[in-house]
Protein backbone atom coordinates (compact mmCIF):
# COMPACT_ATOMS: atom_id res chain seq x y z
CA UNK A 1 0.00 0.00 0.00
CA UNK A 2 1.87 3.21 -1.07
CA UNK A 3 2.03 5.64 2.39
CA UNK A 4 -0.42 8.18 3.17
CA UNK A 5 -0.20 11.54 4.97
CA UNK A 6 -3.36 11.48 6.25
CA UNK A 7 -2.22 10.24 10.31
CA UNK A 8 -4.18 7.39 9.81
CA UNK A 9 -2.51 3.60 10.43
CA UNK A 10 -0.73 2.01 7.72
CA UNK A 11 -1.31 -1.54 9.53
CA UNK A 12 -4.33 -3.48 7.37
CA UNK A 13 -5.22 -4.35 10.96
CA UNK A 14 -5.32 -0.87 12.75
CA UNK A 15 -7.31 1.07 9.65
CA UNK A 16 -9.78 -2.13 9.99
CA UNK A 17 -10.55 -0.57 13.30
CA UNK A 18 -10.57 2.82 12.32
CA UNK A 19 -13.71 1.69 10.04
CA UNK A 20 -15.09 0.38 13.37
CA UNK A 21 -14.83 3.67 15.03
CA UNK A 22 -16.28 5.44 12.41
CA UNK A 23 -19.55 3.33 11.95
CA UNK A 24 -19.45 3.52 15.90
CA UNK A 25 -19.65 7.87 15.76
CA UNK A 26 -16.03 7.64 17.84
CA UNK A 27 -14.13 9.33 15.53
CA UNK A 28 -14.06 13.41 15.08
CA UNK A 29 -15.34 14.97 11.82
CA UNK A 30 -11.51 15.45 11.01
CA UNK A 31 -10.51 11.84 11.22
CA UNK A 32 -14.01 10.26 9.77
CA UNK A 33 -13.34 12.58 6.81
CA UNK A 34 -9.83 10.97 6.68
CA UNK A 35 -11.37 7.56 7.21
CA UNK A 36 -13.96 7.63 4.39
CA UNK A 37 -11.48 8.93 1.99
CA UNK A 38 -9.39 5.74 2.34
CA UNK A 39 -12.36 3.82 2.01
CA UNK A 40 -13.86 5.48 -1.09
CA UNK A 41 -10.32 4.59 -2.49
CA UNK A 42 -9.62 0.91 -1.81
CA UNK A 43 -12.14 -1.63 -2.39
CA UNK A 44 -11.09 -4.14 0.12
CA UNK A 45 -11.94 -1.34 3.03
CA UNK A 46 -15.06 -0.33 1.16
CA UNK A 47 -16.14 -4.20 1.44
CA UNK A 48 -15.17 -4.20 4.79
CA UNK A 49 -17.01 -1.24 5.45
CA UNK A 50 -20.03 -2.62 4.24
CA UNK A 51 -20.35 -6.09 6.23
CA UNK A 52 -19.60 -4.07 9.30
CA UNK A 53 -22.88 -1.85 8.49
CA UNK A 54 -24.74 -4.66 7.24
CA UNK A 55 -23.70 -6.58 10.81
CA UNK A 56 -24.68 -3.40 12.88
CA UNK A 57 -28.16 -3.77 11.07
CA UNK A 58 -28.25 -7.79 11.51
CA UNK A 59 -27.53 -7.02 15.21
CA UNK A 60 -29.96 -4.23 15.70
CA UNK A 61 -32.97 -6.48 14.65
CA UNK A 62 -32.20 -9.18 17.21
CA UNK A 63 -35.66 -8.57 19.59
CA UNK A 64 -34.95 -7.26 23.24
CA UNK A 65 -36.21 -8.67 25.64
CA UNK A 66 -39.50 -6.88 26.88
CA UNK A 67 -40.10 -5.38 30.34
CA UNK A 68 -43.19 -6.62 31.00
CA UNK A 69 -45.47 -4.84 33.48
CA UNK A 70 -45.43 -7.66 36.03
CA UNK A 71 -41.62 -6.89 36.53
CA UNK A 72 -41.21 -2.96 36.03
CA UNK A 73 -43.58 -3.41 38.89
CA UNK A 74 -41.43 -5.76 41.07
CA UNK A 75 -38.27 -3.20 40.30
CA UNK A 76 -40.17 -0.06 41.30
CA UNK A 77 -41.47 -1.57 44.24
CA UNK A 78 -37.44 -1.98 45.63
CA UNK A 79 -37.52 1.85 45.83
CA UNK A 80 -40.70 1.59 47.43
CA UNK A 81 -40.44 -0.58 50.59
CA UNK A 82 -36.68 0.60 51.02
CA UNK A 83 -37.42 4.25 50.20
CA UNK A 84 -39.53 4.37 53.46
CA UNK A 85 -37.14 4.26 56.16
CA UNK A 86 -34.28 5.61 54.79
CA UNK A 87 -32.04 9.01 55.57
CA UNK A 88 -32.95 11.06 52.53
CA UNK A 89 -30.10 12.25 50.33
CA UNK A 90 -31.40 14.99 48.58
CA UNK A 91 -31.21 15.22 45.14
CA UNK A 92 -29.64 18.82 45.31
CA UNK A 93 -26.47 17.41 47.13
CA UNK A 94 -26.04 14.63 44.63
CA UNK A 95 -26.18 17.32 42.30
CA UNK A 96 -23.95 19.34 44.14
CA UNK A 97 -21.07 16.95 43.24
CA UNK A 98 -21.78 16.98 39.50
CA UNK A 99 -18.65 20.18 38.35
CA UNK A 100 -16.44 17.89 40.10
CA UNK A 101 -16.99 15.13 38.43
CA UNK A 102 -16.74 17.18 35.59
CA UNK A 103 -12.80 17.68 36.11
CA UNK A 104 -12.14 14.19 37.56
CA UNK A 105 -13.30 13.04 33.57
CA UNK A 106 -11.32 15.14 32.02
CA UNK A 107 -8.42 13.37 33.21
CA UNK A 108 -10.27 9.91 32.73
CA UNK A 109 -11.02 10.81 29.17
CA UNK A 110 -7.44 11.49 28.14
CA UNK A 111 -6.82 8.52 25.57
CA UNK A 112 -4.79 6.16 27.13
CA UNK A 113 -0.42 6.15 26.36
CA UNK A 114 -1.04 2.48 26.23
CA UNK A 115 -3.44 2.03 23.44
CA UNK A 116 -1.10 1.13 20.77
CA UNK A 117 -3.21 2.08 18.06
CA UNK A 118 -2.70 5.85 18.21
CA UNK A 119 0.87 5.01 18.64
CA UNK A 120 1.14 6.05 14.78
CA UNK A 121 -0.56 9.27 14.82
CA UNK A 122 0.27 11.19 18.49
CA UNK A 123 -0.98 14.68 16.75
CA UNK A 124 -4.33 13.27 16.79
CA UNK A 125 -4.05 11.71 20.66
CA UNK A 126 -2.98 15.58 21.17
CA UNK A 127 -5.98 17.22 18.87
CA UNK A 128 -8.75 15.20 20.56
CA UNK A 129 -7.60 15.47 24.37
CA UNK A 130 -7.75 18.99 23.76
CA UNK A 131 -11.60 19.01 21.85
CA UNK A 132 -12.64 16.93 25.13
CA UNK A 133 -11.29 19.18 27.32
CA UNK A 134 -12.45 22.35 25.60
CA UNK A 135 -15.92 20.08 25.62
CA UNK A 136 -16.03 19.23 28.83
CA UNK A 137 -15.33 22.70 30.06
CA UNK A 138 -18.00 23.82 28.81
CA UNK A 139 -20.34 21.27 29.50
CA UNK A 140 -19.38 22.17 33.03
CA UNK A 141 -20.01 26.03 32.55
CA UNK A 142 -23.50 25.38 31.47
CA UNK A 143 -24.47 22.96 34.35
CA UNK A 144 -23.49 25.52 36.41
CA UNK A 145 -25.19 28.30 34.72
CA UNK A 146 -28.38 25.83 34.59
CA UNK A 147 -27.45 25.67 38.28
CA UNK A 148 -28.09 28.88 38.64
CA UNK A 149 -31.71 29.06 37.42
CA UNK A 150 -34.25 28.68 40.21
CA UNK A 151 -36.49 25.59 39.56
CA UNK A 152 -33.79 24.62 36.82
CA UNK A 153 -35.60 24.36 33.59
CA UNK A 154 -33.40 21.17 32.63
CA UNK A 155 -35.02 19.35 35.17
CA UNK A 156 -38.84 20.19 34.19
CA UNK A 157 -37.94 19.43 31.01
CA UNK A 158 -36.10 15.95 32.14
CA UNK A 159 -39.52 15.40 34.87
CA UNK A 160 -41.62 16.36 31.72
CA UNK A 161 -39.95 13.89 29.32
CA UNK A 162 -39.46 11.20 32.03
CA UNK A 163 -43.61 11.33 32.63
CA UNK A 164 -44.22 10.93 29.14
CA UNK A 165 -42.27 7.74 29.04
CA UNK A 166 -44.45 6.60 31.80
CA UNK A 167 -47.95 8.17 30.78
CA UNK A 168 -50.02 5.20 28.19
CA UNK A 169 -49.21 7.98 25.34
CA UNK A 170 -46.42 10.14 25.02
CA UNK A 171 -48.24 12.46 23.57
CA UNK A 172 -51.83 14.48 23.38
CA UNK A 173 -51.89 14.85 19.63
CA UNK A 174 -51.32 11.93 17.37
CA UNK A 175 -49.92 12.68 14.09
CA UNK A 176 -47.22 12.42 11.78
CA UNK A 177 -48.45 15.45 9.89
CA UNK A 178 -47.01 19.20 10.98
CA UNK A 179 -50.17 20.30 9.39
CA UNK A 180 -52.10 18.71 11.62
CA UNK A 181 -49.36 19.28 14.81
CA UNK A 182 -48.96 22.83 14.23
CA UNK A 183 -52.53 24.24 13.86
CA UNK A 184 -53.36 22.01 17.21
CA UNK A 185 -50.27 23.28 19.39
CA UNK A 186 -51.29 26.71 18.09
CA UNK A 187 -55.11 26.15 19.36
CA UNK A 188 -54.26 25.28 22.35
CA UNK A 189 -51.29 27.64 23.55
CA UNK A 190 -50.93 30.41 20.60
CA UNK A 191 -47.65 29.03 19.58
CA UNK A 192 -46.18 26.59 17.06
CA UNK A 193 -42.85 25.52 16.74
CA UNK A 194 -41.28 24.46 13.34
CA UNK A 195 -42.32 20.09 13.08
CA UNK A 196 -40.89 18.84 10.38
CA UNK A 197 -41.38 15.63 9.61
CA UNK A 198 -38.08 13.76 9.29
CA UNK A 199 -39.22 10.12 9.18
CA UNK A 200 -36.81 9.40 5.82
CA UNK A 201 -33.48 10.15 8.31
CA UNK A 202 -34.83 7.95 10.62
CA UNK A 203 -36.68 10.21 13.11
CA UNK A 204 -40.31 9.67 12.53
CA UNK A 205 -42.47 12.80 13.54
CA UNK A 206 -45.17 10.81 16.70
CA UNK A 207 -47.28 14.05 17.36
CA UNK A 208 -47.03 16.96 19.98
CA UNK A 209 -48.22 18.20 23.50
CA UNK A 210 -48.29 20.62 25.66
CA UNK A 211 -45.64 20.83 29.05
CA UNK A 212 -46.09 23.14 31.17
CA UNK A 213 -43.14 24.79 32.95
CA UNK A 214 -42.56 27.32 35.31
CA UNK A 215 -46.48 28.19 35.32
CA UNK A 216 -46.02 28.79 31.26
CA UNK A 217 -47.41 25.93 29.02
CA UNK A 218 -45.31 25.01 26.16
CA UNK A 219 -44.87 23.26 22.60
CA UNK A 220 -43.65 19.83 22.94
CA UNK A 221 -43.27 17.89 19.88
CA UNK A 222 -42.24 14.03 20.00
CA UNK A 223 -39.84 11.85 17.49
CA UNK A 224 -39.24 8.13 17.60
CA UNK A 225 -35.83 7.33 16.76
CA UNK A 226 -35.40 3.82 16.39
CA UNK A 227 -36.34 2.31 20.14
CA UNK A 228 -36.23 5.74 21.67
CA UNK A 229 -38.09 9.01 21.99
CA UNK A 230 -36.58 12.00 21.14
CA UNK A 231 -39.15 15.15 23.52
CA UNK A 232 -38.32 18.53 21.80
CA UNK A 233 -39.62 21.44 24.00
CA UNK A 234 -39.14 24.71 22.41
CA UNK A 235 -40.11 27.48 24.54
CA UNK A 236 -40.60 30.77 23.05
CA UNK A 237 -38.04 33.19 23.21
CA UNK A 238 -37.81 36.35 26.18
CA UNK A 239 -36.33 39.41 25.25
CA UNK A 240 -34.14 38.67 27.95
CA UNK A 241 -33.40 35.10 27.21
CA UNK A 242 -29.51 34.15 26.36
CA UNK A 243 -28.77 33.35 23.09
CA UNK A 244 -27.19 29.91 22.51
CA UNK A 245 -26.47 29.31 19.13
CA UNK A 246 -24.92 26.68 19.21
CA UNK A 247 -25.90 23.60 21.08
CA UNK A 248 -25.22 23.02 24.29
CA UNK A 249 -24.88 19.42 25.83
CA UNK A 250 -26.34 18.69 29.10
CA UNK A 251 -27.63 16.14 31.10
CA UNK A 252 -30.94 15.77 33.58
CA UNK A 253 -32.54 13.44 35.65
CA UNK A 254 -30.29 10.46 33.93
CA UNK A 255 -31.33 11.62 30.76
CA UNK A 256 -29.04 13.27 27.89
CA UNK A 257 -30.21 17.16 26.84
CA UNK A 258 -29.28 19.43 24.20
CA UNK A 259 -29.63 23.05 24.05
CA UNK A 260 -29.93 25.23 21.73
CA UNK A 261 -31.59 28.54 20.66
CA UNK A 262 -32.63 29.36 16.62
CA UNK A 263 -34.91 32.42 15.40
CA UNK A 264 -38.16 32.71 17.74
CA UNK A 265 -37.59 29.48 20.01
CA UNK A 266 -35.26 28.37 22.32
CA UNK A 267 -35.32 24.03 22.07
CA UNK A 268 -34.40 21.50 24.61
CA UNK A 269 -34.02 18.26 22.92
CA UNK A 270 -34.18 15.54 25.62
CA UNK A 271 -33.68 11.65 25.08
CA UNK A 272 -32.61 8.23 26.20
CA UNK A 273 -31.07 7.64 23.00
CA UNK A 274 -27.11 7.89 22.76
CA UNK A 275 -25.17 11.09 22.23
CA UNK A 276 -24.57 10.72 18.62
CA UNK A 277 -28.28 10.16 18.16
CA UNK A 278 -29.37 12.77 19.62
CA UNK A 279 -26.84 15.60 18.18
CA UNK A 280 -27.55 13.81 14.82
CA UNK A 281 -31.17 14.68 15.59
CA UNK A 282 -30.78 17.84 16.56
CA UNK A 283 -28.13 18.73 13.52
CA UNK A 284 -31.16 17.37 11.18
CA UNK A 285 -34.36 19.63 12.85
CA UNK A 286 -32.21 22.67 13.07
CA UNK A 287 -31.22 21.96 9.21
CA UNK A 288 -35.20 21.25 8.45
CA UNK A 289 -36.21 24.19 10.61
CA UNK A 290 -33.85 26.51 8.83
CA UNK A 291 -35.12 25.86 5.47
CA UNK A 292 -38.43 26.74 6.23
CA UNK A 293 -37.96 29.42 8.85
CA UNK A 294 -41.47 30.58 7.98
CA UNK A 295 -42.91 27.06 9.20
CA UNK A 296 -42.79 28.47 13.45
CA UNK A 297 -44.83 31.46 14.53
CA UNK A 298 -44.32 32.54 18.29
CA UNK A 299 -47.08 33.70 20.12
CA UNK B 1 -36.27 11.48 47.44
CA UNK B 2 -34.45 8.21 46.93
CA UNK B 3 -37.41 6.84 45.44
CA UNK B 4 -37.77 9.32 42.68
CA UNK B 5 -33.70 9.12 41.82
CA UNK B 6 -34.13 5.58 41.18
CA UNK B 7 -37.12 6.40 39.30
CA UNK B 8 -35.25 8.43 37.35
CA UNK B 9 -32.15 6.81 36.74
CA UNK B 10 -32.68 3.32 36.97
CA UNK B 11 -35.90 2.60 35.62
CA UNK B 12 -35.80 3.70 32.24
CA UNK B 13 -33.09 1.29 31.50
CA UNK B 14 -34.28 -1.90 32.87
CA UNK B 15 -34.79 -2.58 29.00
CA UNK B 16 -30.95 -2.34 28.48
CA UNK B 17 -30.26 -4.16 31.36
CA UNK B 18 -32.28 -7.41 30.41
CA UNK B 19 -30.80 -7.06 27.23
CA UNK B 20 -27.25 -7.71 28.77
CA UNK B 21 -27.99 -9.93 31.83
CA UNK B 22 -29.83 -12.22 28.80
CA UNK B 23 -26.90 -12.13 27.32
CA UNK B 24 -24.26 -12.83 29.47
CA UNK B 25 -26.44 -15.07 31.41
CA UNK B 26 -27.36 -17.12 28.31
CA UNK B 27 -31.42 -17.42 29.17
CA UNK B 28 -34.31 -14.53 29.65
CA UNK B 29 -35.94 -15.98 32.54
CA UNK B 30 -32.16 -15.94 34.64
CA UNK B 31 -31.86 -12.18 33.46
CA UNK B 32 -35.00 -11.15 35.30
CA UNK B 33 -33.17 -12.73 38.56
CA UNK B 34 -29.78 -10.84 38.33
CA UNK B 35 -31.67 -7.69 36.89
CA UNK B 36 -33.51 -7.59 40.28
CA UNK B 37 -30.24 -7.83 42.70
CA UNK B 38 -28.36 -5.82 40.33
CA UNK B 39 -31.26 -3.03 40.94
CA UNK B 40 -31.18 -4.01 44.75
CA UNK B 41 -27.81 -2.84 44.61
CA UNK B 42 -28.43 -0.02 42.27
CA UNK B 43 -30.88 1.04 45.04
CA UNK B 44 -28.60 0.52 47.66
CA UNK B 45 -25.79 3.07 45.74
CA UNK B 46 -28.14 5.21 44.93
CA UNK B 47 -26.90 8.24 46.66
CA UNK B 48 -23.30 7.41 45.16
CA UNK B 49 -24.25 8.22 41.44
CA UNK B 50 -23.39 11.39 40.67
CA UNK B 51 -23.92 12.35 37.09
CA UNK B 52 -22.65 10.71 33.83
CA UNK B 53 -24.41 8.23 31.72
CA UNK B 54 -27.21 6.24 33.90
CA UNK B 55 -27.13 3.40 31.19
CA UNK B 56 -23.80 2.71 31.81
CA UNK B 57 -23.70 2.89 35.66
CA UNK B 58 -26.70 0.77 35.46
CA UNK B 59 -25.33 -1.98 33.34
CA UNK B 60 -22.05 -1.74 35.19
CA UNK B 61 -23.71 -3.20 38.08
CA UNK B 62 -25.80 -5.26 36.23
CA UNK B 63 -22.33 -7.18 34.53
CA UNK B 64 -21.23 -7.79 38.27
CA UNK B 65 -24.33 -8.91 39.25
CA UNK B 66 -24.51 -11.41 35.92
CA UNK B 67 -21.36 -12.94 36.68
CA UNK B 68 -21.71 -13.38 40.74
CA UNK B 69 -25.24 -15.31 39.71
CA UNK B 70 -23.64 -17.10 37.54
CA UNK B 71 -20.26 -17.81 39.46
CA UNK B 72 -22.98 -19.42 42.37
CA UNK B 73 -25.22 -20.70 40.41
CA UNK B 74 -23.31 -22.33 37.31
CA UNK B 75 -19.68 -22.84 38.22
CA UNK B 76 -18.42 -24.64 35.69
CA UNK B 77 -19.47 -22.25 33.23
CA UNK B 78 -17.43 -19.53 34.21
CA UNK B 79 -14.05 -18.93 32.34
CA UNK B 80 -11.28 -18.16 34.40
CA UNK B 81 -11.03 -14.32 33.62
CA UNK B 82 -7.32 -14.15 33.75
CA UNK B 83 -4.84 -12.56 31.26
CA UNK B 84 -6.68 -12.05 28.82
CA UNK B 85 -3.86 -10.29 26.66
CA UNK B 86 -3.51 -13.27 25.01
CA UNK B 87 -6.94 -13.44 23.36
CA UNK B 88 -6.84 -9.69 22.70
CA UNK B 89 -3.59 -10.75 20.63
CA UNK B 90 -5.37 -12.81 18.39
CA UNK B 91 -6.05 -11.50 14.73
CA UNK B 92 -8.71 -11.45 12.53
CA UNK B 93 -8.65 -14.13 9.94
CA UNK B 94 -7.53 -12.86 6.86
CA UNK B 95 -10.22 -11.93 4.43
CA UNK B 96 -10.18 -14.48 1.59
CA UNK B 97 -12.73 -12.67 -0.95
CA UNK B 98 -13.32 -9.22 0.11
CA UNK B 99 -15.64 -8.88 -2.35
CA UNK B 100 -17.76 -11.55 -1.87
CA UNK B 101 -21.54 -10.36 -1.56
CA UNK B 102 -21.11 -11.28 1.82
CA UNK B 103 -22.27 -8.32 2.88
CA UNK B 104 -25.68 -9.27 1.76
CA UNK B 105 -25.92 -12.17 2.84
CA UNK B 106 -24.98 -11.07 6.48
CA UNK B 107 -27.77 -8.55 6.03
CA UNK B 108 -30.40 -11.27 5.13
CA UNK B 109 -29.47 -13.38 8.06
CA UNK B 110 -32.88 -14.15 10.14
CA UNK B 111 -32.44 -12.76 13.28
CA UNK B 112 -32.39 -16.49 15.32
CA UNK B 113 -29.06 -17.33 13.11
CA UNK B 114 -27.82 -13.74 14.28
CA UNK B 115 -28.46 -14.95 17.72
CA UNK B 116 -27.27 -18.33 17.68
CA UNK B 117 -23.84 -16.93 16.27
CA UNK B 118 -24.03 -13.97 19.31
CA UNK B 119 -25.00 -16.84 21.80
CA UNK B 120 -21.65 -18.76 20.21
CA UNK B 121 -18.75 -16.19 20.54
CA UNK B 122 -16.47 -16.26 23.27
CA UNK B 123 -17.55 -14.66 26.39
CA UNK B 124 -14.97 -11.61 26.46
CA UNK B 125 -15.73 -10.70 22.58
CA UNK B 126 -19.55 -11.44 23.25
CA UNK B 127 -19.34 -8.86 26.26
CA UNK B 128 -18.15 -5.95 24.06
CA UNK B 129 -20.14 -6.65 21.14
CA UNK B 130 -23.42 -6.39 23.24
CA UNK B 131 -22.49 -3.70 25.47
CA UNK B 132 -21.76 -1.80 22.04
CA UNK B 133 -24.47 -2.99 19.60
CA UNK B 134 -27.07 -3.74 21.58
CA UNK B 135 -27.07 -1.19 25.02
CA UNK B 136 -25.11 1.41 22.68
CA UNK B 137 -22.26 2.09 24.96
CA UNK B 138 -19.37 4.02 23.40
CA UNK B 139 -15.77 2.72 23.40
CA UNK B 140 -14.99 4.70 26.73
CA UNK B 141 -18.06 3.79 29.08
CA UNK B 142 -17.18 0.22 27.46
CA UNK B 143 -13.21 0.56 28.40
CA UNK B 144 -13.78 2.48 32.05
CA UNK B 145 -16.82 -0.32 32.94
CA UNK B 146 -14.22 -3.35 31.71
CA UNK B 147 -11.23 -2.16 33.33
CA UNK B 148 -9.35 -1.89 30.34
CA UNK B 149 -8.14 0.36 27.11
CA UNK B 150 -10.04 1.76 24.50
CA UNK B 151 -7.67 0.08 22.21
CA UNK B 152 -8.41 -3.50 23.67
CA UNK B 153 -12.00 -2.65 23.68
CA UNK B 154 -11.77 -1.91 19.59
CA UNK B 155 -10.22 -4.76 18.98
CA UNK B 156 -12.67 -6.92 20.83
CA UNK B 157 -15.04 -4.98 19.55
CA UNK B 158 -13.84 -5.55 15.86
CA UNK B 159 -12.46 -9.32 16.80
CA UNK B 160 -16.12 -10.03 17.78
CA UNK B 161 -17.84 -8.72 14.53
CA UNK B 162 -15.66 -10.48 12.43
CA UNK B 163 -16.41 -13.89 14.38
CA UNK B 164 -20.04 -13.04 13.87
CA UNK B 165 -19.48 -12.09 10.14
CA UNK B 166 -17.81 -15.39 9.40
CA UNK B 167 -20.50 -17.13 11.15
CA UNK B 168 -23.30 -15.52 9.59
CA UNK B 169 -22.06 -14.96 6.20
CA UNK B 170 -20.50 -18.33 5.82
CA UNK B 171 -23.18 -20.61 6.51
CA UNK B 172 -24.55 -19.90 3.42
CA UNK B 173 -21.71 -20.83 1.40
CA UNK B 174 -20.71 -24.28 0.77
CA UNK B 175 -17.76 -25.71 2.56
Amino acid sequence: MSPHDDGLPEDPQDMKLMIHALIDGELDAAAALAVERRIAADPELAAEHQRILALRTAVAGVPRPAVSEDFLARIAAIAEVKGSDEAEATQAEAVKAQPQRHQGKVIEMRPRASARWFNSFDWRQMAASIVLTAFLASGATQWLMVENVPDSFAVNVANGHRRSLLAATPVDIVSSDRHTVKPWLDGRIGVSPPAPDMAKDGYALLGGRVEVIGDKPMPALVYRHHEHLITLVAAPRQNEAKSVPVADDLSAGGFLLVHWTDGAFSYWAISDAERPALDDFVARFRAAAATNPAAGSPG
Amino acid sequence: MLAARFAEVVLPHLGDALSLARWLTGNAADAEDVVQEACLKAHAGIAGFAGGNPRAWLLTIVRNASYTWMARNRPRSVVAVGDLADLDDVSPPPDKDADSPEAALIAKANSAAVEAAIARLPEVFRETLVLRDINGLSYREIAAMLGVPQGTVMSRLARARSLLMTDIGGRHEPA
